[in-house]
């Protein structure tokens, strides 16, 4: 999305009147009081799950419950992936509080920054967690986050998302857990609309197989099968304590930060290189894209922020660590004219590659029957089991 | 535009990669006529006080050096060695040095029992204001490698003062002539905080 | 006057990060150059990076490689892996190095050790001796990344490159790496006590006591770090960390 004009009342598009998602945002519609799809489905989620109210506490409870019942006698009952940011924290510190044991897993792609494995280590320190790291080797990561640059998708941060939801279903299995608990909040950031962030293990192959290098010997790679046996035999429960609870990242960030002496990376995804370069410079860049709409719209929605102040700083520069295109080139081995070429080139589409994305449309009574189980996400079902909109 | 002299001495290559990491332009030459446009000079330096001489000589740039530094009174910085040869001489040679600031090297007392050279990090403290030392907070501190430290006759031209078996000047500035004994490029924080401040001056 | 220095060690293998347990079972950390970015974020006072690579001592050292971790270092790096001669050092030194580390080359050749000293400084040389203990517990030293077997004694050997110019020794217990059991103090206390250089403990720190104890009863000068900043903990998972200032200052003074 090309920058617009800072003043909301000059923006030149069509603006939900809740948020600030606008008209170019994919799969966006808005109703007759001009409110976006996306806010009615937060409404939607928010009375389903009794957010933040006496139903929504009550109900995770139970869960709770469920998982120190049956996490009895095993050293830990839960698994929570850990990123340094303000929702796994969060989370930690919430389940401890709980009275849950909660192992924390990472993934580690290499490109960590100090400020991400500082709040790591402040937090688990503080609440006495233990932690979990799958990490991948440096080389592999960087021929599959090659392989996605010069395929000229914006998927760019696939391989780590996936090798997340693998590396906590792999943790769950080996430490016989049967519950992941995830930071996610629907309030805090929305659901994002599947547009260009599409990833599963066939596309995430079908890259790496034709633009890679070396063979993939370390990386997570959560095949088709591989998801449907972890969620069919090995069955660890996805929970969302967030989507039950009043939660403000504003307020858990101030907890945080008083409680571990944890840091705000400052909004701009600088805990982890790889997702501060895709937000900083390849979505804005090659696809004049920019996601910062997403949190930025879910603080006005929540009321912490208003909208003619979320739209300036949506359309204002954002903020990159100094010299990080230069570290990206070096780790990838790409020259900066070669980087230039291919930042040129006309972006492709996720559907331009071999996916998953029809059978999971196809096998939707399953996935619907396993995401109401907790089984696979709720978000997971709504985003893939559902046709797409084409790409513009 | 930060012009960093290269006269055979000294590694510029990590001076210039902090330059360029606190986004400071600059350009290495060794070229009088380059140097004759220089808007900001910074003497690098590593290696004996006699043999930097002998070599800024040979190389044929003292002239444009004392013209940019007396006359056209363009920022310097002397690092490291670099900031000895601003003084009057040193102990550990026979020349005299470039002779910008009224100071004189002297030998690091070997006879306290402590290590010589000063090899570490070690605190500095301010002794006044200066804009070269500005927004460094906290206890501020640099990376030292040197055997001879620099006492400056008038104490208002040290602006950092380090002790390291006596009171030296860390950091001097007289006017448009400026040095720092540490390695800035070797002090992180401190030393970007400074190289930046260099870097921002009105030339 | 100097603080105690508290140096992350550094394993480098084929290009990749690694740790090992006492000289074996190496596992995977990570990338080299994110890594030394991420000490340069914490703004450790100095760093140390070993390539254990199988054949560096006859391929010697990665230029490459070291250019790009010193291009990511703010503070002194002192690298070893490979050094075998003046002119590797030499190469070295150019990409921004502050100090080399002979290990294998120097117990080969001990006159390595001066030639580098009379050309950068003793500062600049680091010697790095492994010990391990003989059958009847005599502390001897190793080279080749352990595997190789010298007769020397550590005292001895490490007096003998005090005077040949190092300017620093390195003094790992190869007993003790990766097991967080706590430094090996009876040998540093021996070659402290026997050399006027500093001495940096190596091999065994497993918490902020051993890090004190080393200085307080081995006499070292300065501690270097391994497991300690790459793991959560013992036994746990890989995250690079470093111990705050306050805690150092708390122990340390």
């Amino acid at each position: 999305m090309h920058r617009l004009d800072p003043d909301i009342s000059r923006a030149g598009v069509r603006i939900c009147s809740r948020c600030i998602y606008d008209e170019r945002v994919p799969s966006i519609s808005f109703d007759s009081e001009g409110v976006c799809n996306y806010c009615r489905q937060v409404e939607r989620l928010t009375a389903q799950y009794g957010t933040g109210a006496p139903e929504g506490e009550a109900h995770l409870a139970q869960i709770i419950e469920g998982i120190r019942a049956q996490g009895r006698g095993r050293r830990y009952d839960c698994v929570i992936g850990v990123s340094g940011g303000t929702d796994s924290s969060f989370l930690v510190h919430w389940a401890v509080e709980q009275g849950l044991r909660p192992l924390a897993v990472h993934y580690d792609n290499t490109w960590n920054t100090a400020i991400a494995t500082q709040n790591i280590r402040k937090v688990l320190a503080g609440t006495e967690v233990d932690l979990h790291t799958h990490v991948v080797d440096n080389k592999e990561a960087d021929d599959i986050f090659r392989s996605f640059f010069l395929a000229g998708v914006a998927e760019i941060e696939a391989a780590t998302d996936l090798g997340y939801a693998y590396t906590l279903r792999r943790a769950a299995a080996k430490y016989g857990v049967s519950a992941i608990l995830e930071g996610h909040s629907f309030v805090a950031e929305g659901i994002t609309p599947l547009g260009r962030n599409y990833f599963d293990g066939k596309y995430i192959q079908a890259i790496h197989q034709r633009f890679g290098t070396r063979p993939l010997r370390t990386y997570p790679l959560m095949t088709f099968s591989r998801f449907l046996k972890s969620a069919i035999v090995d069955r660890p429960k996805f929970i969302r304590p967030l989507w039950y609870l009043h939660y403000s990242k504003e307020e858990a960030q101030d907890l945080l930060r008083q409680r571990y002496g944890w840091q705000y990376y400052g909004g701009h995804h600088l805990e982890n290189r790889m997702t501060a370069f895709y937000h900083g410079i390849y979505m804005p860049q090659k696809f004049g894209g920019d996601l910062r709409n997403n949190t930025l719209s879910a603080r006005v929605r929540n009321g912490s922020m208003d909208r003619a102040s979320a739209w300036a700083e949506y359309n204002s520069p954002p903020t990159v660590e100094r010299q990080l295109l230069e570290y990206f080139l070096k780790r990838l081995g790409v020259s900066a004219l070669e980087f230039d070429r291919v930042m040129k080139e006309p972006p492709r589409h996720w559907s331009d590659y071999p996916t998953y994305k029809r059978r999971f449309e196809r096998l939707r009574p399953l996935f619907a029957a396993l995401a109401k189980a907790d089984l696979v996400p709720m978000s997971f079902y709504l985003k893939y089991c559902f046709p797409a909109k084409a790409p513009e | 535009m930060i012009t960093i002299i290269d006269y055979g001495m000294g590694n510029l290559g990590s001076v210039v990669n902090m330059l360029r990491r606190v986004e400071a332009e600059c350009e290495v030459t060794g070229d009088p006529a380059r140097i004759a446009s220089a808007s900001r000079i910074l003497l690098p330096g590593v290696g004996a006080f006699d043999a930097a001489m002998e070599r800024i000589d040979a190389a044929g740039i003292r002239q444009v050096l004392d013209d940019k530094a007396l006359h056209q009174r363009v920022p310097v910085l002397g690092i490291c060695l670099g900031m000895q040869l601003l003084t009057r001489g040193s102990e550990e040679g026979k020349r005299p040095g470039l002779g910008w600031i009224p100071a004189d090297t002297r030998r690091l007392p070997g006879d306290l029992g402590i290590k010589i050279p000063h090899m570490g990090w070690n605190v500095a403290e301010r002794t006044r204001q200066c804009p070269l030392t500005e927004r460094l907070e906290g206890e501020i501190r640099f990376y030292f490698v040197h055997s001879y430290c620099v006492q400056t006759d008038d104490p208002r031209d040290t602006v950092l003062r380090t002790r390291y078996g006596v009171d030296f000047a860390a950091a001097v500035q007289r006017d448009n002539i400026m040095g720092a004994q540490f390695h800035p490029e070797k002090s992180h924080r401190f030393g970007m905080q400074l190289l930046r401040n260099f870097a921002e001056l009105p030339c | 006057m100097l603080r105690t220095r508290v140096i992350p060690a550094l394993l480098v293998r084929d290009g990749c990060l690694v740790k090992t347990i006492r000289f074996g079972r190496f596992a995977y950390v990570g990338d080299p150059c994110n890594t030394v970015r991420i000490f340069n974020e914490l703004e450790v006072d100095e760093l140390l990076v070993l390539d254990i690579s199988r054949d560096r001592a006859v391929r010697g050292p990665d230029l490459r490689l070291i250019a790009d971790l010193a291009d990511e270092c703010f503070m002194p790096l002192g690298y070893g892996g490979g050094v075998r001669s003046l002119d590797d050092a030499r190469a070295i030194f150019a990409t921004g190095v502050e100090k080399v580390v002979v290990n294998t080359a120097a117990v080969a050749r001990p006159d390595l050790i001066g030639e580098i000293a009379t050309v950068y400084g003793s500062q600049a040389v680091i010697v790095s001796i492994d010990v391990k203990r003989g059958l009847l517990g005599a502390q001897t030293v190793r080279t080749g990344n352990g595997r190789r077997r010298t007769g020397l004694d550590s005292v001895a050997w490490a007096k003998e490159a005090a005077r040949l110019g190092a300017g620093e020794i390195l003094l790992t217990s190869i007993e003790r790496e990766g097991t967080w059991d706590g430094f090996d103090l009876d040998l540093v206390h021996r070659v402290a006590d026997a050399v006027t250089v500093p001495v940096i403990a190596h091999g065994g720190a497993g918490s902020l006591r051993d890090i004190s104890d080393a200085v307080a009863k081995g006499g070292a000068s300065a501690v270097a770090l391994g497991s300690m900043v790459v793991f959560q903990k013992r036994g746990m998972g890989v995250l690079v960390n470093f111990p705050d200032t306050l805690s150092l200052k708390g122990i340390l003074g």
